[in-house]
């Protein structure tokens, strides 16, 4: 029923029209919005639109001790939340010249490795999700809620676990953590076979994703392309191996490349680390028993911490891509400037715009989550 | 693209040989710290990405020093192939807080630099698009800038729950309560 | 394991992917329905009820409120401010053993669960537990006050609580640096060494700023203060710190009962923040000239006309006279002995505190204004009436100068001394006659005091140590500090606990050793001081002096008849008001001689005394101030 006083407004005759997407699309992770300029269904242009999730951390952390940051860091970035723990508190290392004891290396490995699962299980749903396949994200949001609740355990939270600290981690794992995992990882690798066949072998999905959103090696490079996304333009990058940090030079991986650069690859590029941080894992749980010691370095009363003048840039490879912290201090007890360099940022806002404007508007939310954005990563 | 191969050590050699006058420390295996005069910097990042491989942006991060009155601009590039990272080093004044874009140079600059003046008001002259982003409905100063309080702000912008439970006021009617 | 993640492949920067993960692995388009299985396969049901949380959730706050000491650490560290501390007057307050009638309230509109409040907690009190639902539309259940039954009292088991792993405090005390035992024997040098500028800084570091110590201390020193003064390197602040309610830093830095230390909340768990190591680090980092600036920065600059005549140089009459003198009247202390300074001179043994540093705090009293006469005994050398006549008020601060007696049999014999007596000689440097054997009597400082001192001197002329020491208290109660007996055993002392004196044994007019007996209880039903012995269990401890050190008292006969009888008095001593005043209005009485027990409490009750002299000479501080 229109209202009474309903009168039509009439617009000059276009073939053109704007559209807002978001900012509680459901293709996207978070709130994010995209203004779009579309011709029938052709884009022609769009405009990234962020600041929903602005909370102001890299102001917020310059107020707060350096021990305190550690509570504010996982919220940067809510399915991938570790990688943020580990480039904050390696940057603090780096510049207050903490070792971080082996073991303490070691499980940050396995926290780093398991978020990186996680965050790809919720891609896989969201993927699915935007061309209309909830079974898949239910699946893979379910296979997700497994890893949280070891991380329950191992952290006492499920998303926000603030566990990863300057000079290692709060408390070593709980009784018999690495044979659960052990399990998890063996029901996981038994039910990527169902993924397989609902979704990344159905012809529908692979005529579907194949061309879509495509970059080319070139481009990647040019647009700071990082992460997935990167190596699935055929760019065989990660920060990983080539800047590696923590125990990575002992573990054994691949890093897996497509060659096409579409939203596929990245698909199949995130479903094959799954198999590798499956692989990692396997490592870890191997050789974590064999280490003893403790799990954290000492560190002075947290209330009267001053870390060494200077600065820093650490990296971490995160499951969207290049993490990088840059940390100042001037010698106090709390960081002079902290600066968030999310892969995000790139793919979010000028990968993104880029993209959409070769696109469809039927492809404009598979194009976003095939670069697993986070937009609370773009607004910090 | 021609890559000229080589050690850090090359790399630090050919840039100085290029841009003399240039301060470059080796700070850990992979990381390169540059010091280089402003007028000197889209040179430098040329030579870096051009001559040496540095194809990557990774970060353009802005610190503001208020007692020197001057903005810290650090330009973080990557080389896949050396391994990598320089971070070059410059100051502007902060008054007025004007510098060259990059953005021809590295198109991620692009984002970087509209964050920077957003968040610390330095414009880039020459830059695709410093239009609001993050803060599109925002009136007040440039909110990275350390004269910016945030507790301030909050206590003038927004009200403190005033909370009453019930042993709150057992407590308070006994002469106790919460301490300041 | 061969590390085969670091081999580098020779690569170029296009180079052919290493692992294509090929794709398009396109089965029958019937595939998918595969999923249709699950159809058949049974549900997953999870019952109504909250899931258990982890054994390590950080769900809602317990607080254990009998371990709680309102420290307010918590509070502190909370990232969100999301604790507040709220006073409860029902709570006991103890500034004695640092308890404060507080408790932390939380805030769950504010609170992120870090447990950072549990991690840093000194008693272990808060714990984060393993209950996690609260729904409410009411604003002020989301604003609680934890206690052990957590925020709905159904008592839900601990979660994150005290970890080894996750404890943010630092419990271990830097170690203090002492003169090995072999070579601190036979001389009187200084036994500790002192922090360096780098072990001060990490032990400062070490507190947590909560305030106990400067609620604990008699003279509610600014610890918290110049602790943070030391960590942040100033030394010269931390001076100025110790200075608005010290006089004595480098005496008290050396040989403080340390009531703040007991009082610390570090000290819960682990070692108390060595506080006045710390005082003694900032004053001997800082240099005499430099300390004198700081210490006479409000050293008013009119003088009132009003004169003070102080007798004792201990330390509470020299802190009357300084705070007197800094207020801008003209202060004279009359010294007995050769030199000021009192007990800390002559009942202090040297190797505790150098007689230079105690000369250093002096001369900053001395610069204040202060006029000491030394080797001027009242009653001898000048009459109390001319005293009384020549100034507007009169102190009297003359400590405890008597050694008490045993008086059992022997204890009249020559070669039996009391403790004080001795110490004194030994400072000034009086021969005595020294016995190869010699035991003290009495289990307090003093006693160890002069009993290490004999074994100095012993090692010195004989080059053996032979004391033995006797205390009517068990081991594990001894009055002394636990360092005393340790320290004394090091250098020889042989300690005889629970053990009372009998009698002196005297053959042919020599000593020939102390005699005791088993202690069985030393106060009787109602605590009073009745010891009852097993007069079968006797022990000769052979000796050829004996030293009584069980406590002393004082001498008031320079008063005069006039003014003892104007006195009130009270069990021997005279009765004072808390700011030090009598009966006598422009007499004044503090100190050891009136209250005890140490030098903390006589600086303390130099502070009130001089306050409340001020106050009857009309004020001069005030009034000068205002005519700045």
């Amino acid at each position: 029923m229109r209202p009474e006083n309903y009168r039509p407004v009439s617009h000059p005759p276009s073939h053109e029209y704007e559209l807002y997407f978001g900012p509680n699309h459901p293709g996207i992770e978070g709130n994010y919005a995209i203004r779009v300029r579309l011709k029938g269904d052709e884009v022609q242009e769009a405009i990234a639109d962020g600041g929903y999730l602005h909370r102001g951390f890299e102001k917020i952390m310059e107020e707060r001790l350096w021990i305190q940051n550690v509570a504010l860091v996982p919220r940067i970035c809510v399915p991938d939340p570790v990688p943020m723990e580990e480039c904050y508190s390696r940057a603090v290392e780096q510049l207050g010249g903490l070792e971080v004891p082996a073991r303490a290396q070691w499980i940050r490995v396995m926290m780093l490795e398991m978020s990186r699962i996680c965050a790809h299980l919720f891609t896989f749903g969201g993927n699915a999700a935007t061309i209309g396949f909830y079974t898949n994200m239910f699946w893979g949001v379910s296979m997700r809620d497994l890893f949280l609740d070891l991380f329950e355990e191992i952290t006492g939270a499920r998303i926000y676990h603030m566990y990863i600290t300057p000079g290692g981690v709060r408390r070593d794992l709980p009784e018999g953590l690495l044979d659960r995992l052990a399990a998890l990882l063996d029901d996981l690798e038994s039910r990527l076979p169902d993924f397989e066949d609902l979704f990344f072998s159905n012809t529908v999905v692979i005529n579907r994703a194949t061309g879509t959103g495509t970059i080319s090696a070139e481009e990647a490079l040019a647009w700071g392309v990082t992460g997935p996304n990167l190596r699935a333009s055929g760019l065989p990058f990660d920060v990983r191996r080539d800047d590696p940090y923590l125990v990575y030079p002992e573990l054994e991986f691949e890093v897996p490349t497509m060659k096409d650069g579409d939203a596929l690859a990245r698909m199949m590029v995130r479903k094959a680390e799954v198999l590798e941080s499956i692989k990692i894992l396997r490592q870890v749980i191997a050789r974590l028993p064999h280490i003893e010691g403790p799990v954290r370095c000492p560190l002075p009363n947290p209330l009267a911490w001053n870390i060494p003048a200077g600065d820093t840039f650490a990296r971490v490879e995160s499951s969207k891509g290049e993490l990088g912290f840059f940390v100042v201090s001037t010698g106090g007890a709390k960081p002079w400037r902290v600066h968030v360099r999310g892969p995000s940022q790139m793919h979010a806002v000028q990968v993104l715009e880029r993209l959409l404007a070769r696109g469809r508007l039927e492809d404009i939310a598979q194009i976003m989550f095939s670069l697993d954005a986070c937009p609370p990563e773009v607004d910090r | 693209m021609t890559v000229e191969t080589g050690t850090p050590a090359t790399i630090v050699d050919t840039i100085q040989h290029e841009i003399p006058g240039i301060k470059v420390t080796k700070q850990g295996e992979r990381r390169l710290r540059i010091d280089v005069a402003r007028d000197s910097l889209p040179a430098l990042l040329e030579l870096l990405k051009g001559r040496l491989g540095f194809i990557h942006l990774s970060a353009i991060s802005c610190v503001d020093w208020p007692e020197t009155d001057e903005f810290e601009l650090v330009y973080h590039v990557w080389s896949y192939e050396r391994k990598t990272l320089a971070s070059a080093h410059i100051t502007i004044p902060r008054n007025p807080g004007r510098f060259v874009s990059v953005y021809d140079i590295h198109t991620p600059a692009g984002f970087y630099e509209r964050d920077i003046h957003e968040m610390f008001g330095v414009v880039f002259v020459g830059a695709p698009n410093l239009r609001p982003f993050i803060l599109t409905s925002w009136g007040g100063p440039p909110p990275m800038l350390k004269s910016f309080n945030t507790r301030e702000y909050v206590n003038q912008t927004y009200e403190w729950v005033d909370y009453q439970p019930d042993w709150l006021k057992d407590v308070e009617a006994k002469g106790g309560g919460v301490e300041k | 394991m061969e590390q085969k993640g670091t081999k580098t492949r020779p690569r170029k920067l296009y180079e052919v992917p290493n692992m294509d993960v090929t794709p398009k692995n396109k089965g029958s388009f019937l595939r998918p329905l595969k999923a249709l299985s699950f159809l058949f396969r049974e549900p997953v049901t999870l019952p109504m009820e909250p899931r258990p949380a982890a054994e390590n959730y950080r769900g809602f706050h317990v607080n254990d409120w009998e371990k709680c000491i309102g420290c307010g650490t918590c509070a502190e560290i909370c990232d969100n401010e999301a604790i507040s501390m709220v006073h409860i007057p029902d709570l006991p307050e103890d500034h004695k053993n640092g308890i404060k009638p507080r408790r932390p309230a939380i805030d769950y509109g504010r609170c992120c669960w870090c447990a950072l409040c549990v991690d840093i907690c000194p008693t272990g009190s808060i714990a984060l537990s393993r209950e996690y639902i609260h729904i409410s539309r009411e604003m002020n259940t989301f604003f609680i006050l934890p206690d052990e039954k957590g925020m709905h009292g159904l008592g839900y088991p601990i979660g994150w609580g005290k970890n080894e792993d996750s404890d943010l405090l630092d419990l271990k005390r830097q170690p203090m640096g002492e003169v090995e035992p072999e070579a601190r024997s036979d001389n009187f040098d200084e036994i500790v060494d002192g922090f360096d500028a780098h072990t001060a800084l990490i032990e400062a570091s070490r507190c947590i700023q909560c305030g106990m110590c400067h609620e604990a201390c008699p003279t509610n020193m600014h610890a918290p203060q110049y602790i943070r003064a030391i960590w942040e390197g100033n030394v010269e602040k931390a001076v100025e710190e110790i200075y608005r309610t010290n006089p004595f830093p480098q005496v008290c830095g050396r040989v403080c009962t340390h009531r703040c230390e007991t009082a610390c909340s570090i000290g819960r768990r682990g070692e108390p923040v060595a506080i006045r190591w710390l005082k003694r680090y900032a004053i001997d980092a800082v240099s005499p000239a430099k300390v004198k600036k700081i210490a006479l920065a409000d050293k008013a600059k009119k003088k009132s006309g009003k004169k003070v005549a102080i007798v004792g140089s201990g330390p509470a009459g020299l802190t009357t006279a300084f705070d007197l003198a800094k207020l801008g009247h003209a202060v004279t202390v009359y010294e007995s002995k050769e030199k000021p300074g009192g007990m800390m001179r002559y009942g202090i043994p040297e190797y505790r505190l150098p007689y230079d540093k105690l000369d250093a705090d002096i001369a900053v009293i001395e610069a204040a204004g202060v006029a000491i006469e030394c080797g001027k005994a009242i009653g001898r050398d000048i009459g109390f009436d001319a005293l009384r006549s020549d100034n507007d008020a009169v102190v009297v601060a003359t400590g405890l100068g008597q050694g008490r007696s045993t008086r059992i049999p022997g204890s009249d014999q020559p070669g039996v001394f009391s403790a004080v007596d001795l110490l004194a000689r030994v400072t000034a440097g009086e021969s005595f006659d020294l016995k190869e054997s010699a035991a003290v009597i009495g289990g307090g400082n003093v006693a160890f005091d002069i009993a290490r001192s004999l074994a100095r001197l012993q090692k010195k002329t004989f080059g053996k140590v032979d004391v033995t020491l006797v205390a009517l208290e068990a081991r594990d109660r001894m009055l002394a500090d636990e360092e005393e007996v340790i320290e004394g055993g090091e250098e020889g002392v042989k300690v005889f606990t629970g053990r009372g004196p009998k009698q002196i044994v005297v053959e042919n007019g020599a000593i020939k050793g102390l005699e005791t007996v088993l202690c069985l209880s030393i106060f009787d039903e109602e605590g009073r001081f009745h010891p009852k012995y097993d007069e079968a269990d006797v022990i000769l401890h052979p000796a050829a002096m004996v030293v009584e050190a069980i406590g002393q008292a004082t001498d008031v006969s320079y008063l005069g008849k006039d003014v003892t009888e104007a006195l009130e008095w009270e069990r021997g001593r005279i009765k004072i008001g808390r700011d030090g005043s009598t009966a006598v209005p422009w007499l004044f009485a503090a100190g050891d001689m009136v209250e005890g027990p140490d030098v903390i409490h006589a600086v303390a009750a130099g502070h009130r005394t001089a306050s409340a002299i001020d106050t009857f000479l009309g004020g001069g501080s005030s009034k000068l101030e205002a005519a700045e």
